[in-house]
């Protein structure tokens, strides 16, 4: 294969469509950071540290409703768990890698640069550990810089009435999330579960810890009813458990593999 | 409680380890050794329960004193909906969230829904 433009320009490429999407995302995250008591640069900040947009909008919606700070970072904390397991699927790839590097890869990995990075460790025999952080730092630019312009030009727009309105954003970008999740009917009723979970345990408790408790209660089902559809060794061939295909058809991310 | 500018910077880097320390514990530890199926089968359904927690909580809970609302606010469940349809044909988060935005605009601001 001839190289034709240098390794960046390719990189970039593969990042471009998720940076792209960034922008109007981080634009609203930025203003709601802004609305919840943010100043550009502590969303400059936390966008760059924290680097997840389900973190981030649940900081700025948690600012609103005045929760304390132990609450927020405790949500944090099992909203961002879930990294344990992209990290874990990850980790076969970026063996052999210095810890520093570890450091660097694992901190500015999200939801969408890992979907981007897995594809192409998995398909292309020539993606680097190296390449793979250099797609998180793009992503990381565009998110920091869209967060940034949009909590500098938030408190400029008169946007007070439509609050609700931006802070649908989170609400989409997690329906959006648990529909990419549902992988079968097991899955489904798991979500369900935790939705009446959530309900119960939020009036009950009156405080965010509930979806805590509805989270662990609903995901510690999921993981007993799977246990038990597999012991009995039907793992493939029960309803429940069978791989459901959404009908987009899957992206092909680059073809610079192929001859 | 009330944040002061000091609080955010606080809040800031607590929210920055909170959400470094579950991404690279599981990559120290497996780059080396094989993931356990106990540890996998469990985290697959936290996203899922916990994302659905959360979409609940904004349509059918009122934060301010965490009562049952119902289907008072039509107009976001409306959305929500249609959020979904979007996400399951197109598979795309940025054209989701628009025409949530978009949706839910319509709704709530241009029909007091």
């Amino acid at each position: 294969m001839e190289k034709t433009q240098s390794r960046w320009v390719e990189v970039f490429k593969v990042a471009l469509p998720l940076c792209l999407s960034y922008v109007p995302i981080g634009f609203a995250c930025g203003i709601l950071l802004n609305v919840a008591g943010f100043n550009a640069f502590t969303a400059l900040l936390v966008s760059i540290l924290v680097f997840s947009g389900g973190a981030q909008f649940l900081i700025a919606s948690m600012l609103t409703t005045n929760s304390p700070m132990h609450t927020i970072v405790m949500m944090i904390f099992f909203l961002e768990l879930r990294y344990a397991l992209l990290g874990s699927s990850l980790s076969q790839y970026v063996r052999g890698t210095s810890k520093k590097f570890l450091y660097f890869f694992g901190a500015s990995m999200n939801d969408e640069n890992y979907a981007v990075n897995y594809l192409k460790f998995a398909t292309d025999k020539s993606w680097e550990p190296k390449d793979a952080l250099q797609v998180e730092h793009w992503t990381l630019l565009f998110w920091s810089v869209s967060n940034f312009l949009g909590a500098a030009l938030g408190g400029l727009l008169p946007i007070q009435d439509y609050l609700e309105t931006v802070d649908f954003a989170l609400t989409a970008m997690f329906l959006y999330m648990i529909v990419m999740q549902l992988r079968n009917r097991l899955t489904l009723l798991i979500s369900l579960l935790a939705g009446v979970l959530a309900i119960i345990a939020l009036v009950i408790m009156k405080s965010t810890m509930g979806l805590i408790v509805a989270t662990l209660l609903a995901s510690f089902v999921g993981f007993m009813v799977e246990e038990k559809l597999t012991k009995k060794g039907t793992d493939f061939s029960s309803p429940w458990l069978k791989r459901h295909k959404p009908k987009a058809s899957k992206k092909v991310v680059t073809k610079e593999g192929a001859e | 409680m009330h944040y002061t500018a000091f609080d955010h910077y606080i809040l800031v880097v607590l929210a920055a380890i909170a959400a470094f320390l579950p991404r690279i514990i599981p990559l120290r530890i497996f780059t080396s050794k094989e993931i356990p199926s106990w540890f996998n089968a469990w985290m697959k359904y936290v996203p899922v329960s916990l994302f659905t927690s959360l979409v609940v909580r904004d349509l059918f809970i009122n934060t301010h004193n965490y009562t049952f609302t119902g289907f008072h606010h039509i107009g976001k469940i409306l959305s929500a909906l249609i959020v979904m349809v979007v996400a399951y044909r197109t598979r795309s988060m940025g054209l989701s969230v628009l025409v949530g935005l978009i949706a839910v605009a319509l709704f709530t601001v241009g029909l007091h829904w």
